[in-house]
This record gives structure tokens, C-alpha cells and sequence, in this order.
């Protein structure tokens, strides 16, 4: 660092007779460290701009007074904040928001509790079939979901004699379609293959002499998982936890075609946001307004739990 | 109190218990695994399944049964030789109007976006390596655009280029770029999917290439002072080589995502404007051409597939060329 700060008092100094151009390129040839430095906080910057700017447009978009939303500039037309009371009251979209994070967090506990188990096994056991297991797995989250619609649709409709019970009698599947079963099935056999992967590298760095200690203390086999291994792989779970409730709170492909979109039938936010594009041709304001708030849940997860999703996202991305 | 429960349960649970501690290590494997294997068969495996069996049979527009008669593979000669695009609400592949036909579009807003992710990526990932004050809050700010819902990503580009509130398309449209209603304009619309993709998925290339990053030895770097590089040389000779794998892998899991590409497409144009592979197939289901619509689908995985293997071998190239 001293370089660095010895290298501007200089260049200021000798200053009069050179335009600025001259003593930037002088300076920067005498002290690399220091153009480097200045080039790596104008990419920064530029950086941070781009990703962070369209959340201040939004901003001044909900802020403008509907009347005044031709030609938007860099600075709301007005000050209006009582687009952020009519989004709740044009559109029931704290309903919406309600549903997607149910069904975020009923998806995220079955997820977790399914791949804790199956994390376990893939992690502690060697046994024939793992390896083929694994990679089977692995290979549903490739396929488009497109691919498992039809069948889901119809299955969700009650369309379907999946079953045919040894006694002869067929099982007609359930009605769930407009319910939260018709999506937190799906999300949850889509994002499970990510937490099985997370949990399973966990769990095979817990030392084998803690589950022998635990068995030779009288525990049993699920009284040594869930008392002993469980909560040592706590920081996985929550990793696995964090990822999957993003997953479902992003998706759009199920949240739009397993419900018809009203508020009661389980609509989540995809479905809230997209009805003022629909019955409210010109509420620029409040598509504005609702994103924003639409945000909010999760840009507070990505403050809270960034560390776990920096984790997470390369451990299931390293691991193939 | 834990004692308590604990005594309890191995009571209530004694004959349950002892059976699970008379298993095998393979079957108590085989037990934990039960109901992952449960939901996969019923959500994913017999999806899949009866997609495949779907794809077999022809189209049937009326009538009680989705599906008519068993026709074999002509529903996939079809579609690839081009005889089905006129029977589908966009073409599948056709020459003469690829940004209107659903492959071209995917492989065209695919190779593109991944192209721009992995630059952008990479130079936030070498930003992120760096010690700086506020880091922290310089990593918020790169993860959040990744956690946006798709829906909102979709609306912050809908409203960015609405031509009567948006700022940007009239500038665009007076330097010639765009015409005065690009979200109705198929090349237009597809641009800006790409810069909202762009925009929000680069992060996810970041963190996975920072990973990558951070696992190389430092010692190396050091050799290289001595050995009086230069930072350019630095990077070329010892962080590209070394960190080619995990941007490989990072262009793997992007890829497979923009294949998949349709609430984005729905929110910004819509699916007639941009036509994307997932886009005919909720098309087609939505005119009730299920075996068409199953069709496209799997043609979409085995694109898929075939992009996954490609990369697969690449990897394992870079691998072993590497010497890791």
C-alpha cells in the first residue's frame, strides 16, 4: 500500500506544465500498482451500477404518479407513495406474495427432510448401485420441465387410473391442480437432486468414530442420524434449505400452468404480478411497485444468508 | 427430558426398531432412499415415461381421448424434417425464418447469453477475489439479480424497454437500433431476453468461477513474482489454466438453464414474438397437440442431453490435459 500513496502527492506536484492526460500517463508508467488499482475500481463500479440500476429504476417508476409515466427519465415525475397502498388494494398481492412463500417453505421442508435421508445413505454407506443411483438422479434436474408437464397435468387433474391396487381396484390420481400439492410436488422432485448433492458432501465429512461412539452408547441406527449426524451437518441443511426456497420463490414454468391464476386457487407471485399487465393496462406504476416489493423476502435471504449461498452454489456446482 | 423422549420412543418403536437394526448396510441405503425413490417415480420417472409414450401416438384434436392412434417415430420424422411446422403455432426449424423458429431461437439466445455470462461472470468473479473494503456488500449486490424471481426479472425489462414509459427505447430507436415497438419485433425482443438473462445470471457464473478462483495456490503467483511476470502474464499462464474447469462446469449448468428459457420469453414479448423450444411446447398444449407437444419435448432433452455429453467430454479433456 505505501506505493500506492506516495505516488499521488508526486504526480500532483509536478502538474503546471502537462495537461492531465500527460500526468495520468507519466504517473501510471512510474507506478503500475496504481492504474491497476484505478482500473479495478472503475470495473467494480460499473459493475455495481449495472446490477443495482434497474432496482433504482423501478424505484422511480412506483414513484411516479400514473398520469405522468410517459418518458420516465433518470428521476421520478412526482412523488407518489401510495402506489406502494394501491398494489395491495388493486391486486391482492400480499395474498400472492403469501402463497408463493407457503409454498417455498412447504416445498423447502419436505426437500430438506427427503434429501437428509437420502444425503445419509449416499454419504455414509458404500453399497452396490450408488454411484448409478446418483448419477440417475442427478440427470432428472437436466431434463426441461417442460418435458414432465403433460403427464403432471394430467396426473394433477385427476385424469389419471395411475394405480391399480392388487385387489383389482384402480386409485384415480388426486385433484390437486389449483392446489399447493401441484406445485410443491414438482419443485420439490426438481430441486431435490441440488440438496441430496449438498448434504451427501456434508455428511461424508462427518468422521466415522462419532457414529461409532454414538452406536456404542446404546443409540440406534435413527437415533445416531437424527441425534448425532443431523445437527453436525446443521450448516448443510440450512445451505440446502436456503437454495432450495430461491429455487421455488424464482420459478415460473409450474407457478404458471399448474394454477389457473386466481388468488385463491393458490396463485403465487408470478400470477400477481402478471394480472396488472393484464386488467390494468396502464399501471406501469404499480408492475413497479409490486417488483419491488416482490423482492423484498429475498433480497433480505441473499444479506442474511450469503455466505450459505456462495457455498451451496459451488459445492453443487463442484461436485459433478 | 431428551432422555425421556428418547427411552420412550425405542419403547413405543421397539419392534420398528430392532427391524431397522437387524438390516443390512445396502438395505437400511436402500430404506433412507425410499422415498426420495417414491417422489422421483411418481413426479419425474413416469412423467418422463409416459411423455416418451405420448410422443408415439398421433395428434387428436377432438374427442373424449387426448391421444390418437400409435403411430411410431413419425411424429419425430416430422418435426425434423419440417413437415409438422405448419401444424404447430411456430415453426420448429425452418431456414427461411430463424428467429421465428423455435430451435434456431433457442441455440441463437443460448449461445449468446452463456457467451456474455461467462465474460461478465468471470470479470465479477476476479473483482470478488480481490481484497477491498466493502466486499461484503459488493457480493449482495452481484447475488441479488440471481435471486430475483424470473417473473420480476421479466417485468424489470418489460417496463425498461416500454416504449411510451422507458427511457431507453427512444435514444435506441433514433440511433437505428430498434424500431419504435421492440417488444412486438421478434430480432428486438430476443436481444432484450438476452440482456435481461444477462443481466440476472452472470452473478451465478461469478460465484461458481470465484470458487475456481480461490482454490489455487498462492505460492504459484508468488513463483511467478520471482520469475518477474507480469500481471497480464499471471493471469494467462496460471489463473486461466487452472480455472478453466470450473468455468466449464459453470457453462454447463448455464446452458442447460437457457435451453429451458420461457418465463422470461412470457414476460418480457411473449412466446409467439420469441418462440423458444419450452415455448412450443406450452403452445402446443395449449391448442391441445398433446403428441406434438410431448414431441418437441423430448427432442428438447435429447438437445439437451447431447449439449450435456459434449461438455462432459470437453471436461474431461481439460482434465486430463491439466494434470488435476
Amino acid at each position: 500500500m505505501p506505493p500506492e500513496t506516495q505516488g499521488q502527492p508526486t504526480t500532483a506536484t509536478e502538474g503546471d506544465d502537462k495537461n492531465f492526460v500527460q500526468r495520468w500517463a507519466s504517473g501510471s508508467i512510474s507506478n503500475p500498482e496504481r492504474t491497476y488499482r484505478i482500473l479495478f475500481y472503475i470495473v467494480a463500479i460499473s459493475f455495481l451500477v449495472t446490477t443495482l440500476f434497474p432496482f433504482y429504476w423501478l424505484t422511480v417508476v412506483a414513484l411516479t404518479p400514473q398520469g405522468d409515466l410517459t418518458n420516465v427519465g433518470l428521476l421520478p415525475n412526482g412523488f407518489n407513495p401510495s402506489a406502494f397502498v394501491e398494489v395491495f388494494t388493486t391486486v391482492p398481492f400480499h395474498i400472492y406474495m403469501l402463497n408463493s412463500l407457503i409454498v417455498g417453505l412447504l416445498t423447502t421442508a419436505l426437500v430438506l427432510l427427503l434429501a437428509s435421508l437420502a444425503g445419509y445413505a449416499f454419504g455414509r454407506f458404500e453399497f452396490p448401485g450408488r454411484t448409478p443411483l446418483m448419477l440417475i438422479f442427478l440427470a432428472i434436474s437436466y431434463f426441461p420441465p417442460a418435458a414432465f408437464l403433460l403427464p403432471l397435468f394430467e396426473l394433477f387433474t385427476a385424469n389419471i387410473t395411475f394405480f391399480t391396487l392388487p385387489g383389482g381396484t384402480e386409485v384415480a390420481s388426486p385433484m390437486l391442480f389449483n392446489g399447493p400439492g401441484a406445485l410443491v410436488l414438482p419443485y420439490s422432485a426438481l430441486f431435490l437432486p441440488l440438496s441430496i448433492f449438498i448434504l451427501t458432501t456434508f455428511y461424508s465429512q462427518i468422521p466415522d468414530g462419532l457414529e461409532d461412539a454414538a452406536r456404542v452408547e446404546g443409540n440406534t441406527r435413527l437415533g445416531a442420524l437424527f441425534k448425532i449426524i443431523m445437527p453436525l451437518s446443521a450448516p448443510g441443511v440450512a445451505t440446502a434449505g436456503v437454495l432450495t426456497f430461491i429455487a421455488v420463490y424464482n420459478e415460473y414454468f409450474f407457478a404458471f400452468l399448474m394454477t389457473d391464476g386466481r388468488v385463491q386457487n393458490w396463485g403465487t407471485i408470478v400470477w400477481g404480478l402478471l394480472s396488472y399487465q393484464g386488467r390494468f393496462q396502464t399501471s406501469y406504476n404499480l408492475m413497479a411497485a409490486a417488483s419491488l416489493v416482490g423482492v423484498i423476502p429475498i433480497a433480505i435471504l441473499v444479506v442474511i444468508a450469503q455466505e450459505k449461498i456462495v457455498s451451496g452454489l459451488t459445492a453443487g456446482g463442484l461436485k459433478e | 427430558m431428551a432422555a425421556e423422549t428418547g427411552s420412550g420412543r425405542s419403547l413405543s418403536l421397539s419392534s420398528p426398531g430392532r427391524w431397522i437394526e437387524s438390516l443390512s448396510d445396502t438395505q437400511f441405503a436402500y430404506l433412507l432412499l425410499t422415498p426420495c425413490l417414491v417422489l422421483f417415480g411418481v413426479i419425474a420417472f413416469w412423467p418422463l415415461l409416459r411423455t416418451f409414450e405420448m410422443s408415439l401416438h398421433a395428434d387428436l384434436l377432438y374427442g373424449a381421448e387426448r391421444i390418437g392412434p400409435f403411430v411410431g417415430f413419425e411424429n419425430y420424422v416430422e418435426l425434423l424434417t419440417g413437415e409438422r411446422n405448419a401444424a404447430l403455432p411456430r415453426p420448429f426449424f425452418d431456414s427461411t425464418q430463424i428467429f421465428t423458429s423455435a430451435l434456431t431461437v433457442t441455440i441463437i439466445f443460448t449461445v449468446v447469453s452463456v457467451f456474455f455470462e461467462t465474460v461478465l461472470g468471470f470479470g465479477q468473479a476476479l473483482i470478488l477475489n480481490q481484497e477491498f473494503r466493502g466486499r461484503r456488500w459488493a457480493r449482495v449486490a452481484i447475488i441479488l439479480p440471481w435471486a430475483v424471481p424470473i417473473v420480476i426479472q421479466g417485468m424489470i425489462f418489460f417496463l425498461l424497454f416500454q416504449p411510451t414509459i422507458g427511457f431507453l427505447v427512444e435514444p435506441l430507436q433514433q440511433l437505428g437500433v430498434f424500431s419504435s415497438t421492440p417488444q412486438a419485433n421478434s430480432v428486438e425482443s430476443l436481444v432484450i431476453v438476452i440482456v435481461a438473462d444477462v443481466w440476472k445470471t452472470s452473478a451465478f457464473m461469478a460465484l461458481i468461477i470465484l470458487a475456481g478462483l480461490q482454490s489455487i495456490d498462492r505460492s504459484l503467483y508468488d513463483v511467478a513474482d520471482v520469475a518477474g511476470a507480469s500481471k497480464f502474464e499471471r493471469f494467462r499462464t496460471i489463473t486461466l489454466p487452472l480455472v478453466l474447469s470450473s468455468v466449464l462446469v459453470a457453462m454447463l449448468f448455464r446452458t442447460i438453464g437457457a435451453m429451458r428459457v420461457f418465463g422470461l420469453i412470457e414476460t418480457v414479448s411473449s412466446c409467439s414474438t420469441v418462440p423458444s423450444l419450452s415455448c412450443l411446447v406450452v403452445q402446443a398444449f395449449s391448442s391441445s397437440r398433446y403428441a406434438s407437444a410431448a414431441t418437441v419435448a423430448f427432442v428438447t432433452a435429447a438437445i439437451i442431453g447431447l449439449v450435456v455429453s459434449v461438455y462432459i467430454v470437453k471436461f474431461a479433456d481439460v482434465q486430463g490435459a491439466g494434470g488435476f
